[in-house]
């Protein structure tokens, strides 16, 4: 009893048995996905494999039709405000940044604190220049994004992220737009954000980051989970002959 | 190897292609199909000024009070001096033109305190000019309070009633254009049903008709207690059919917007109405400037239509001043100074909104 109730505290992220269709294209099928306060997942496969689109159900970017997603506790509805509430506590990284371009880096990362939040100004400032720093870009934060190298860009997305305080982050592709010069710079962020604790779930390609700090890596292809593991046996002892062949693929050369 | 050891020297430009001969010889005579088109262009230009000016300024006749004074040669201002006060207030009774006067004076402190930079307080003057104003100009132009003897709406008219129809036209038309834009992008079915609807039908129908429309028919149509003033209708007719071409040009700002802006912003939590308002919004808006004044533009103009409806507008006072029988065969010179004072007006926005444009823009370049 008391095992099983510090087991759902526990988890921050539930999917059970979703599934997902862009009209009749079966994109998401039967994913059973269970993630710990503190986990780091690593999400790969192919293109097309529905790896983006399973963590932006999470967030209810992308709308599932079968299924239960749970999180921090908060089933999923169709809800706007239950929505509104989860995505208040599930910070995303976008493979593009997105960041706002007619705000300043600083102003990008105090909208959703004042507006959102309803932080006064000022202290919604003073966080945003705290996280700037730790993403080292305090320097730019009245700069515009669009005056940004795209590793800088990004780097502000997850601070602006950060700043909503989140309990879990999603991070979808965040190094594949960028210059190869620039990945380790925001690979840097990433593994410290790791280090700290935070809960991540990562869509990416790169192996490296996954070795060092994934707890698990999960294999997806034509929207299943092929196969699950920690990042050991996983890139040593691929179970299954698809996995072998992306991995194959991806380190290869 | 090394190509260059030491740092070479800066060196002037070669001769003749800085400075205003350099300007010239880069752009106007750069080759012989082009300084063949700017000796053509000059002489046009020549051949189409020399006798504007002559007409308009050297023989034109200034002074007078009746058709007598005017030698015929060039353009006969008397005419427009004479009828002045009419082209700018239209049928107002002259003794009450001071309420008038008042109005214009806080419409044109508006425009320059929104318009001028250095000025405070931008958020308190929109509001006053969007509450406050209104209100102040219907109780002095209208007349009925405070002793103020009425003047009914159809007295209103010249320059007075055109900046009256494009200032309600445009105020009004941009808030519900965008209401529109959003509805026609809306998930709801019903509301983008009825935006589409909405939207399409005002824009297929030609303007002049919806005012004939609310003049004629609808007083037909509706009750006859319920007695709903011209100008009123007119103000409406002209607000609507104009918000659905807002909408559409806002639904193409909206457009240009990538959906990721929207998804970034529902990530943070942002609520619709916050995502619309504080992020997808400002950058649709700024990147409309030119098609939202375009539309300010054609409405500015599309408001001598309501001569139609027996409204005398700028354009319809002129026109009905041709007719007085003391001034007859002075048309072209009416008609010089309505376009020259619509001109004005709509080269001032075009101005306007290209500095605007300027201005928000560099926030962002690359």
């Amino acid at each position: 009893m008391t095992q099983a109730a510090t087991n759902a505290s526990d988890l921050m992220v539930e999917m059970h048995n979703v599934n997902k269709w862009f009209g009749d294209f079966h994109v998401l099928r039967d994913i059973y996905l269970e993630v710990k306060r503190g986990e780091r997942i690593v999400v790969c496969g192919p293109s097309g494999s529905g790896k983006s689109t399973l963590i932006r159900c999470i967030n209810h970017l992308e709308e599932h039709q079968k299924g239960d997603i749970v999180v921090g506790g908060v089933p999923l509805t169709q809800d706007v405000k239950r929505i509104e509430q989860i995505r208040r506590s599930v910070g995303m990284v976008f493979q593009h940044f997105n960041l706002f371009p007619h705000l300043s880096v600083l102003e990008n990362c105090c909208i959703a604190p004042m507006w959102v939040q309803k932080k006064p100004r000022k202290e919604a400032e003073e966080l945003a220049m705290q996280y700037l720093e730790r993403v080292r870009i305090a320097e730019q934060a009245t700069k515009y994004p669009g005056q940004l190298s795209g590793g800088q860009q990004q780097r502000v997305a997850i601070a602006r992220s950060l700043c909503m305080h989140p309990d879990v982050m999603l991070f979808d592709e965040p190094t594949s737009a960028l210059d190869p010069e620039m990945i380790k710079e925001v690979l840097d962020v990433m593994v410290e954000l790791a280090e700290e604790g935070m809960t991540m779930i990562c869509v990416t390609h790169e192996m490296g980051f996954a070795k060092t700090v994934a707890d698990r890596v999960i294999f997806m292809d034509q929207g299943q989970i092929i196969e699950e593991n920690a990042p050991e046996p996983f890139f040593n002892n691929p179970q299954s002959e698809r996995t072998q062949l992306f991995l194959s693929q991806i380190l290869g050369h | 190897m090394i190509h260059n050891k030491d740092m070479i020297p800066e060196q002037p430009a070669p001769k003749g292609t800085i400075g205003p001969i350099g300007w010239l010889r880069g752009n106007l005579f750069n080759g012989p199909i082009n300084s063949l088109f700017t000796l053509l262009g000059l002489y046009v230009l020549y051949l189409l000024l020399v006798p504007t000016i002559q007409w308009a300024f050297i023989n034109a006749d200034w002074i007078g009070d009746s058709r007598e004074d005017c030698s015929r040669v060039g353009a006969c201002w008397v005419f427009v001096n004479a009828r002045f006060s009419q082209f700018i207030y239209g049928l107002y009774p002259s003794e009450e033109y001071w309420r008038a006067n008042i109005v214009f004076a806080m419409f044109a402190g508006i425009i320059a305190w929104m318009v001028i930079p250095r000025l405070p307080f931008k958020r308190w003057m929109t509001v006053f000019a969007l509450l406050g104003f209104p209100v102040a100009a219907y109780v002095l132009l209208h007349g009925g309070y405070f002793d103020l003897p009425r003047v009914p709406t159809h007295r209103w008219g010249g320059l007075m009633l055109t900046l009256l129809l494009a200032s309600v036209g445009m105020i009004g038309a941009l808030p519900i254009g965008i209401v529109l834009a959003l509805g026609r992008r809306s998930n709801m079915p019903i509301v983008r049903t009825f935006c589409v609807i909405f939207i399409e039908f005002w824009r297929g129908v030609p303007l002049i008709t919806i005012l004939f429309m609310a003049s004629v028919m609808l007083p037909l149509f509706l009750p006859s207690e319920i007695n709903i003033d011209r100008l009123i209708r007119a103000l409406i007719g002209l607000t609507l059919f104009q918000s659905a071409y807002m909408a559409e040009v806002i639904r193409g700002g909206l457009q240009a917007i990538p959906k990721g802006q929207d998804e970034a912003a529902a990530a943070l939590g942002m609520t619709y109405w916050k995502r619309m308002g504080l992020i997808i919004m400002p950058q649709a808006l700024k990147m409309m400037i030119p098609g939202i004044v375009n539309t300010f533009i054609s409405l500015f103009k599309d408001t001598t239509l309501v001569m139609i409806i027996g409204l005398f507008d700028l354009l319809g006072i002129v026109q009905a001043a041709l007719s007085d029988s003391r001034w007859l065969g002075f048309s072209i010179e009416g008609y010089v100074f309505a376009a020259f004072v619509f001109w004005i007006f709509c080269f001032s926005m075009s101005r306007y909104s290209q500095y605007l444009e300027r201005k928000l823009n560099t926030g962002h370049k690359q």
